[in-house]
């Protein structure tokens, strides 16, 4: 069977981006700032690296020679260094910190911007995996800042170590400068095995975590049943494969920690024997000896820096990808500029097939407003899809004031025709910002609202009437007052078409009655053309024309009242 | 900006926190202890390369020989490869003792949240829930990862390092301990400073979450009215809110980092001194006064990453709270009650105020008697959800008594009081995974043939077997698009492999829309075969079937009988009746 979304073109704003072109975007967005935090950062490690050639300058030319005025000129060396060290840090880091914040909240956006895009995102996620995609992978993302920064820092003073030993001897320097290659190489061994790991672990957790999101969405159905306990099983499962993907991960950090941990200490020896042996001989000098060692010693640092970069890189690339691939999802709705004719908003549907829509025609006359009675519910969602431009016809035409629906300017598209989703989401706020958002209704035009949608009883019920506080998804709402306000919400934006899906629901037949009248009344006085998807008598009655849609194309048309002599439309209408 | 109407979930004291976090961790006090041999061992092991360096400068100095050199290297050697081995197996354990105990305290976490009142999670937002066991439990693996063994192996390093100073020389150690005050005094700045920063990031990192969550969850109705700067506003206000504070956090770090580094120069420089003294007065070799140097540099780190774990800690510590806040509600009651085959359920006074002073509903008595269906009706706003909910005691009422064959289910775990009375909503909601998993919520252990007989009754055989996969078809916002009458199906079968005595219908087929509720109400009166319910709906055919209809009109019950008898009253049953049943214009 073809997916149902079969027919729409793949189309999205932004070309694809590999993972590391993602990671390079992000690293360019945030040159400037990085051009000043990554000397300040290799200033710091370089001092960090000085420090023991500092304590061997002090043994050779102080402490060995016992004078107190050596030790004095030998001290200052060291605050300076210190100095130089603390104030490159504490400003390096800063400005290589608040990239990396400030990415991860504009990956954030961004993500955010996708999934809220005029034009919607076609992708198929959980909120709660998009949740996790805006944060915990957001965040590792920007990680490369630091790694970047740190891998730039570590090989400088690698080179800086071996270029100092090379100028003691020539022997240990090579040493070193061969050497550190080779352990590096050495732990990529493991690299891939924790790069694999990490993967393994972000997805696994990730699961977990859009499983919960889930079943607390769910939570009113699920508690219905009394499903909590195998719910929780299903949770706990999931949590204890996460877990195990965590433990997986941290053997893997193990051998990675051991390998990079025995592979410095014989480093240490190597050079150890060679440099011990060169002072016993005489070659070099004690002060020599204890910097070589010292440097040496303090080379294990960047080194496991160095061995830890890859897996991390690899964690950082994984969360690119996974973004990349989210951003890089179609669109939901067609883009085009396409324009209606001036003047004109006449919804116009011929012969369209799509899904199970098989030859459907339908045209509206302006300032009507027109009933569509199906016998399928998917029938219905997909025409509302279709009209919302998310689904683009198989074949036929399907067109708004002569342009094609699936070629509309947005604004155009958002200036002439609303379709109302049946469930519409309320968001936090009071009864008026959930109506009228921008504030933007006088009065009068905000009491006739309320009125036709049967929303002013909602608004009595509380003595903070329209200031009454809205909790998010309307959930301190009954039903039909969500489904009242969010009839007066779709009312309020007064669009030239509106498309409603069964905006009466959730009401008790005597509201039913005067939501029709409401509607019809405010719909037709403002001269404006309304489709409503419905069976519901008190609709139907009060509209201008009823299309009967059977068997997914147009089988009957004309006033509720002559329609009713149908045995059929009555059946299908009638209670 | 968000605040008034969200009361966000509880958050432990540090010392719930720490008392909960022991617990789940002393169920794996085994590993515990592996990782914290490991640690020493290779703490331990780390320290011998620095005194065999410590002896080849000795030999240079003192005119020893390669073979002190050869000696030496083979202790680093040997030491060497016993520290990677702990290593390895300390990372490799800690996890091992970590990660069980974190996976079970995010499940606490959300036992916990599922079993609260439904109306006490809706009030705290789902991003609440959903931000402690993501962002929060990532954030103590985080720290826990660095922390545990940054803190066992510098407290290892240290403990044997300044040992190590004292053995070559006392004043040697003394000098190194000359450090200490400036490092207390550096904790003291950042300590009381930081703390508060590290409570709001949280607070505004869940702030985050709830609006990154609502936002994708109601992106559609979004793009109808072209709202989305409003939801990507919000998004963008509490993650720039969270940016800024992340960033006020660091900016302290930094500050505190300075002062540690001026520690280190302090105790350095008192080390070089104490050295340049020793050698000078000839109680010391210059060897010592360099291995103490090196020791102390090799202090550094250990001593950075104690002092850090301060940061740590807290960063761990207001995530853990956050945790355990909602972990240590009280677990909920397992008794269970046998309400007998036909049990009545019985409504006593029962009435109810969402807040003080308004009533929504007056003093009722009500009976459903075994096998029987009532019907509620009224116009919206009558009360009638609160019945319904107060019925299914998924609402503890204001007074009153509701009972099942006796026993008293609000006194009882909602939980267990559902299982005998089921409550179906309007909200659709198709759980992530495949119809079985949906199905399957409602009974575990229940076989395909159960599924399939639950299937048959509510109606849904034929469209379940035309998907491309059958039972096995991912649904939902993940996969097959489901009808709103297709949802509330599966609604219905999860119903009926539940098997609850008592249902509580209200509005179950609204959602549906017109065209699936006809199709919907039939498969729902199947599904109530052989159970009493309690029937909510403005649709009257349901009223019309019911053994009794209740009608309530704010709140207050002002009819009660058969439908046919309403009718002939001729008040506001039969004024409902009329405009129902009216093919419209003719009413």
């Amino acid at each position: 069977m073809a997916p149902w979304w079969s027919g729409v073109l793949a189309m999205s704003d932004a070309p694809t981006l590999t993972p590391a072109a993602l990671l390079r975007r992000s690293l360019r967005r945030h040159r400037r700032s990085l051009a000043i935090g990554y000397p300040l950062i290799v200033t710091w490690q370089l001092c960090e690296t000085l420090v023991p050639v500092v304590i061997g300058f002090v043994v050779d030319h102080s402490i060995r020679t016992g004078r107190v005025s050596d030790l004095l000129e030998a001290l200052p060396a060291l605050v300076l260094l210190f100095l130089v060290l603390a104030f490159a840090y504490r400003f390096g880091s800063r400005f290589v910190e608040r990239s990396t914040e400030t990415e991860a909240h504009r990956l954030r956006l961004e993500i955010a911007g996708h999934v809220l895009h005029p034009r919607g995102a076609r992708a198929d996620l959980l909120p709660g995996e998009i949740q996790s995609l805006a944060t915990s992978d957001a965040d590792l993302v920007p990680t490369v800042f630091r790694q970047l920064g740190y891998t730039i820092a570590s090989l400088t003073a690698i080179v800086v170590v071996a270029a100092y030993l090379l100028a003691v001897d020539v022997v240990i320097g090579l040493l070193v400068l061969l050497g550190v290659p080779a352990v590096l190489a050495l732990i990529q061994v493991v690299s891939p095995l924790v790069a694999r790991r990490t993967a393994a672990q972000q997805e696994r957790t990730a699961s977990a975590t859009g499983l919960a999101a889930d079943l607390v969405q769910g939570l009113r159905p699920l508690k219905g049943i009394g499903g909590e306990d195998v719910a929780l099983r299903r949770y706990r499962a999931a949590s204890r494969t996460a877990s195990d993907a965590t433990i997986g991960l941290a053997r893997s950090w193990g051998y990675l920690g051991g390998l990079t941990a025995a592979l410095s200490t014989a480093l240490l020896a190597a050079v150890t024997l060679v440099a011990g042996t060169a002072a016993v001989e005489g070659r070099i000098t004690l002060g020599e000896l204890v910097a070589i060692v010292g440097l040496t010693q303090f080379l294990a640092e960047p080194i496991g820096a160095l061995g830890d970069l890859s897996a991390q890189f690899a964690g950082s690339r994984a969360a690119a990808g996974r973004i990349a691939a989210f951003l890089a999802t179609p669109r939901l709705v067609a883009d085009g500029d396409d324009v209606p004719a001036t003047g004109t908003s006449t919804l116009a549907l011929a012969d369209v097939v799509v899904g199970p829509v098989r030859g459907l025609s339908l045209t509206t006359r302006d300032g009507e407003l027109l009933a569509v009675v199906v016998d399928d519910p998917a029938v219905g969602d997909t025409l509302l899809s279709v009209l919302a431009g998310e689904r683009v016809v198989e074949s036929g035409v399907a067109v708004l004031g002569g342009a094609d629906l699936s070629r509309l300017d947005l604004a155009a598209r958002r200036a002439t025709l609303t379709v109302a989703p049946h469930h519409t989401t309320i968001s936090e706020g009071t009864l008026r910002s959930v109506v009228d958002p921008d504030g933007s209704l006088s009065e009068g035009a905000l009491a006739a609202v309320l009125r036709a949608s049967a929303a002013q009883d909602v608004v009595d019920l509380h003595r903070d009437g329209l200031e009454r506080r809205v909790r998010a998804e309307g959930t301190s709402l009954s039903g039909g007052q969500r489904q009242r306000l969010a009839l007066a919400r779709a009312l309020a934006v007064d669009a030239p078409v509106l498309v409603l899906h069964d905006p009466t629901s959730a009401v008790d037949a005597v509201t039913e009655q005067v939501v029709a009248d409401g509607v019809a009344g405010l719909r037709r006085r403002a001269g404006r053309t309304t489709v409503v998807l419905t069976s519901s008598p008190a609709l139907l009655q009060a509209a201008d024309r009823v299309v009967v849609v059977r068997d997914g194309r147009a089988a009957a048309e004309g006033r509720h009242a002559d329609l009713l002599a149908d045995a059929a439309y009555r059946e299908a209408v009638l209670r | 900006m968000t605040g008034p109407t969200r009361e966000l979930l509880p958050v432990a004291s540090g010392r719930d926190a720490v008392r909960r976090s022991w617990s789940l961790l002393r169920s794996h006090v085994g590993w515990l202890a592996v990782t914290v041999v490991a640690f020493l061992v290779a703490g331990i092991a780390g320290l011998v390369p620095v005194l065999m360096i410590g002896r080849v400068v000795d030999a240079a100095a003192s005119g020893g020989d390669r073979s002190d050199v050869v000696t030496a290297v083979v202790g680093i050697v040997v030491a060497g490869l016993v520290a990677a081995v702990a290593t390895g197996l300390s990372t490799a354990s800690l996890a091992r003792a970590v990660a069980p105990a974190l996976a079970s305290l995010r499940e606490a976490v959300l036992e916990r949240a599922l079993h609260l009142p439904t109306a006490r999670v809706e009030a705290a937002g789902v991003g609440d829930v959903v931000s402690r066991v993501g962002d929060d439990v990532r954030q103590v693996t985080e720290s826990l990862d660095e922390a545990v063994p940054a803190t066992v192996s510098s407290a290892v390093t240290l403990v044997f390092t300044v040992g190590g100073l004292f053995t070559l020389d006392w004043r040697l150690g003394l000098a190194g301990l000359l450090a200490a005050p400036s490092y207390l005094l550096a904790v003291r700045w950042y300590v009381p400073r930081s703390a508060p920063l590290y409570r709001d990031e949280r607070q505004a990192q869940g702030e985050r979450a709830d609006a990154l969550v609502t936002g994708v969850q109601g992106a559609s109705t979004v793009r109808a009215f072209g709202r989305e700067d409003d939801a990507v506003g919000r998004i963008e206000q509490t993650s720039a809110a969270a940016l800024a504070v992340t960033l006020r956090v660091f900016t302290l770090f930094t500050r505190f980092g300075f002062r540690m580094n001026m520690s280190e120069l302090v105790g350095m420089a008192a080390v070089l001194i104490a050295g340049f003294w020793t050698v000078r007065s000839g109680a010391g070799t210059v060897g010592e006064a360099t291995a103490a140097a090196l020791f102390f540099h090799r202090l550094f780190n250990p001593i950075g990453a104690l002092l850090f774990l301060f940061d740590t800690v807290q960063a761990a510590g207001a995530a853990t709270a956050r945790l355990v806040g909602v972990a240590d509600l009280p677990a909920p009651r397992t008794d269970r009650i046998d309400p007998g085959t036909a049990p009545d359920l019985t409504l006593t006074g029962v009435r109810h105020a969402y807040e003080a002073g308004r009533e929504v509903l007056a003093p009722l008595d009500l009976t459903v008697p075994a096998g029987q269906v009532v019907a509620v009706v009224g116009a919206t706003g009558a009360g009638k959800t609160t019945l319904g909910s107060i019925a299914a005691a998924a609402l503890r009422p204001s007074g009153g008594v509701v009972r099942l064959g006796g026993h008293d289910l609000h006194a009882i775990d909602e939980a267990e009081a559902r299982r005998h009375v089921a409550l179906v909503s309007q909200e659709v909601h198709v759980f992530a995974g495949t119809v079985r998993d949906n199905l399957l919520l409602a009974d575990a252990e229940a076989t395909d043939d159960d599924l399939r007989a639950a299937l048959t009754t509510v109606l849904a055989t034929a469209w379940v077997d035309a998907l491309p996969s059958g039972l096995d078809t991912v649904v939902g916002d993940h996969g097959h698009p489901l009808t709103s009458p297709q949802a509330q199906q599966m609604a219905l079968a999860r119903v009926v492999l539940a098997d609850p005595r008592v249902v509580v219908l209200d509005e179950a087929t609204a959602e549906a829309g017109s065209s699936g509720a006809r199709d919907l109400e039939r498969a729902a009166l199947r599904a109530l075969a052989g159970r009493s319910a309690v029937v909510i709906a403005h649709r009257l055919t349901q009223a019309r079937d019911a053994d009794v209809v209740v009608v309530l009109h704010d709140g207050v019950v002002v009819e009660t009988g058969r439908h046919d008898d309403l009718v002939a009253r001729e008040g506001r049953y039969a004024a409902l009746w009329r405009a129902w049943s009216a093919e419209g214009g003719r009413a």
